[in-house]
């Protein structure tokens, strides 16, 4: 479609069955491969043992629901996760959030609205072509090799939020508003949710920040938006 | 409020108007009851006394000397002078003889006759500013009239003092009964007040409000039955909260239930949409009725998923500055409305929760394009300390009658036509627009034909910093 290598694999974890065919048909019918797991502990058993390039995961889940295994994943991979919500409370999109997902949809969910999130997830976990590295006060970024240094020590990012330091970080002193931020880094081209611009600036804050209640380097510029120093 | 207080106080001010009333008037009767009696007591203690003291002095005294013709008169009555009491000594035809000249007044008529005729009699009169008590006889075996002047002015001055003593007691009984009566009046109303109190804290929704039951007279047994009804009136309510949580809950039960296979609907009728032109003719139709309806349970069921979420009031609102006509916009776009609705009016900023203004805004029109056919036109205005935002249509308006029910859940002005809309979408634009501080007033212009306006407030500097802290926490 967009010269993307075909048949990227995606981990789709769902529990209702009608959900789990219907969303892995569409999915498919996207070129994707997808595999599946029904409850979070077959989940991460799959994401210990083999590669995906990122992960659909419901919220609701038996065992060990999404916000967990989000968490677990964290703990060892940087894959793209797109979370299943239910639209109950907006409570449910900033835990997951801060868990470490990626982006969110909101059951009940079109097809497209699904395989436009999952695109833009992977889009954002592929490197930049030709950027030359940037360095920020004491973090250095690589846009090539796709990784973040602070003091010469790599940093987890996920990867939004090395999609997001890495826009605020190429043009530093200028302010971007939550909306240009969700255009070009999550690929929202209308208002949507400004938590997950929130949340993501407040892990990515946690990751390279030295004090992160005291921040030096991603800076809150009252009533617009953020702003990255050069410092 | 003040007419009751008014009320209150004028009770009390009555009560110690009557309590001052009745006892002023019994305390002066008896004062000056008793003040006749003690005078009338005194004075004829004093006559009694003056005329055994007359009779003696007459008998003795007069019919020994004055038998004689030759008494030197003049030394007779300086004799009693001497003891104190004044005289005048009277022989008729002739010239009187006072014992003391300064106290010889002119003598009564009546009394010199009572004498001539030989009783012993009395008058009472004024010698030069003095009470005197004059008692007369005629002297046995004589002409001879003595008349005795005894002062009286003991007797008057202690009844100027028993006048005094009795107005000052008086005066004191009133002062007295003002004070008790004030207190009296207060304790007697006490319990009204309270139970006015009571009433009006029941009435603000503090349903736990009782009345001490402080005593077992009128006001005990009012407080119990007060307390009773109070009782049965917070078991009710109770019930009846109890009765509307079950029914949100169930609604909202029922929603979440629908959720999981709605899920599975909306995605599958999304694939299907992908594959119609592929359809034999005689499945074709009968699809795209499927994902239409399917597309009218997901509204159906997001709105009862919202509204009882509104209902439960644990819904947060996340406010930021925005450009309500670039939102307005972003939202027509998005729902592909943005050919049949016109955008016009001024640029406003509102700080306010872009989600909720952005859905309230999209069921005001979606009713317009719904309901009031084409010439859907949205307005943003700017009204003193209020951002006005108007969505118009050019149908045929609302009929009256219908007005006032707009925003009622599942009320639908024509109950024969099956719409597309859920019947709680502006039930649903009113709770949020409450949420928002604002306000939805829908009025009908025969002119233009029906008009919804959504009233909000208009950001200041303070909530525009407040927005950014709050940023900060998440």
């Amino acid at each position: 479609m967009h010269g993307r290598p075909v048949n990227e694999s995606l981990l789709l974890v769902e529990d209702d069955a009608s959900i789990g065919e219907i969303a892995s048909i569409g999915l498919k019918a996207g070129g994707y491969r997808v595999a599946t797991a029904v409850d979070g502990r077959e989940a991460l058993a799959r994401l210990r043992a083999e590669s995906f390039d990122a992960v659909i995961l419901d919220v609701m889940l038996p065992s060990l629901d999404g916000f967990e295994v989000c968490r677990e994943v964290r703990k060892f991979s940087r894959v793209p996760i797109v979370m299943l919500t239910a639209r109950t409370d907006t409570i449910d999109v900033v835990v997951g959030l801060e868990s470490g997902a990626d982006d969110y949809v909101t059951k009940p969910f079109e097809m497209a609205e699904l395989t436009a999130r999952v695109r833009a997830v992977l889009r954002r976990a592929s490197a930049p072509a030709g950027q030359a590295a940037i360095s920020v006060g004491d973090v250095e970024i690589d846009p090539a090799a796709f990784t973040a240094r602070k003091g010469g020590v790599e940093l987890a990012l996920t990867a939004t939020e090395f999609r997001l330091l890495l826009e605020m970080a190429s043009r530093p002193g200028q302010v971007f508003t939550r909306e240009l931020l969700l255009q070009r880094v999550w690929d929202y081209n209308y208002l949507a949710e400004s938590h997950l611009v929130d949340v993501a600036i407040q892990r990515l804050r946690a990751k390279v920040e030295d004090d992160p209640s005291r921040p030096r380097l991603v800076k809150t510029v009252r009533g617009v938006g953020y702003r990255v120093d050069r410092t | 409020m003040p007419r009751r207080l008014m009320w209150a106080g004028g009770l009390r001010r009555r009560l110690v108007v009557a309590f001052v009333l009745v006892a002023g008037l019994s305390a002066g009767a008896l004062a000056v009851g008793s003040y006749f009696l003690v005078r009338e007591a005194r004075l004829q203690g004093s006559r009694d006394l003056a005329q055994a003291e007359a009779r003696v002095d007459l008998n003795l005294a007069f019919g020994i000397k004055a038998a004689s013709d030759t008494l030197d008169p003049n030394g007779f009555v300086q004799g009693y002078e001497q003891r104190g009491v004044h005289v005048v000594l009277l022989f008729p035809g002739r010239r009187s003889v006072p014992s003391d000249p300064q106290v010889n007044p002119p003598l009564p008529a009546g009394l010199q006759r009572l004498v001539r005729e030989g009783q012993l009699a009395y008058e009472r009169m004024q010698v030069a500013g003095v009470p005197y008590l004059v008692v007369a006889g005629k002297a046995p075996n004589s002409n001879g009239q003595m008349y005795f002047f005894f002062s009286e002015s003991g007797i008057g001055q202690y009844l100027a003092q028993l006048r005094n003593a009795l107005f000052a007691a008086w005066a004191a009984v009133i002062l007295l009964a003002g004070l008790v009566g004030q207190f009296l009046a207060r304790r007697t109303l006490e319990p009204v007040a309270r139970a006015s109190a009571a009433a009006r804290s029941m009435a603000d929704g503090q349903l736990a409000t009782r009345l001490p039951v402080m005593a077992r007279d009128e006001f005990g047994i009012w407080a119990a039955s007060f307390n009773e009804m109070a009782d049965t009136l917070q078991a009710k309510i109770a019930a009846l909260l109890a009765a509307e949580a079950r029914e949100r809950r169930f609604t909202s039960d029922v929603a979440h239930e629908l959720r999981t296979p709605l899920t599975a609907l909306v995605a599958e009728a999304s694939v299907l949409r992908g594959h119609l032109d592929r359809m034999p003719d005689e499945a074709r139709r009968p699809t795209e009725l499927l994902i239409g309806d399917v597309t009218r349970l997901r509204t159906l069921v997001d709105e009862l998923m919202e509204i009882s979420r509104l209902d439960a009031g644990r819904e947060s609102v996340q406010k930021q500055v925005i450009d309500v006509r670039s939102v307005v916009a972003a939202m027509l776009r998005i729902r592909g409305w943005e050919d049949r609705v016109e955008l016009g009016g001024e640029q406003l900023m509102v700080f306010t929760d872009p989600r909720r203004f952005e859905r309230i805004v999209a069921n005001l029109v979606g009713n317009a394009l719904e309901h009031g056919g084409p010439g859907v036109r949205v307005l943003a205005a700017k009204n003193g300390v209020h951002a006005l935002i108007e969505v118009t249509d050019a149908g045929p308006g609302i009929a009256p009658e219908h007005l006032p029910h707009v925003f009622e859940r599942f009320y639908k002005a024509d109950s024969s036509r099956a719409g597309s809309g859920s019947g709680l979408g502006l039930a649903i634009a009113q709770e949020n627009a409450r949420l928002l501080g604002g306000e939805i007033m829908v009025r009908r212009d025969m002119a233009i034909g029906s008009q919804f306006r959504l009233i909000l407030p208009l950001p200041d500097s303070s909530s525009v910093n407040n927005e950014s802290s709050s940023v900060n926490k998440l």
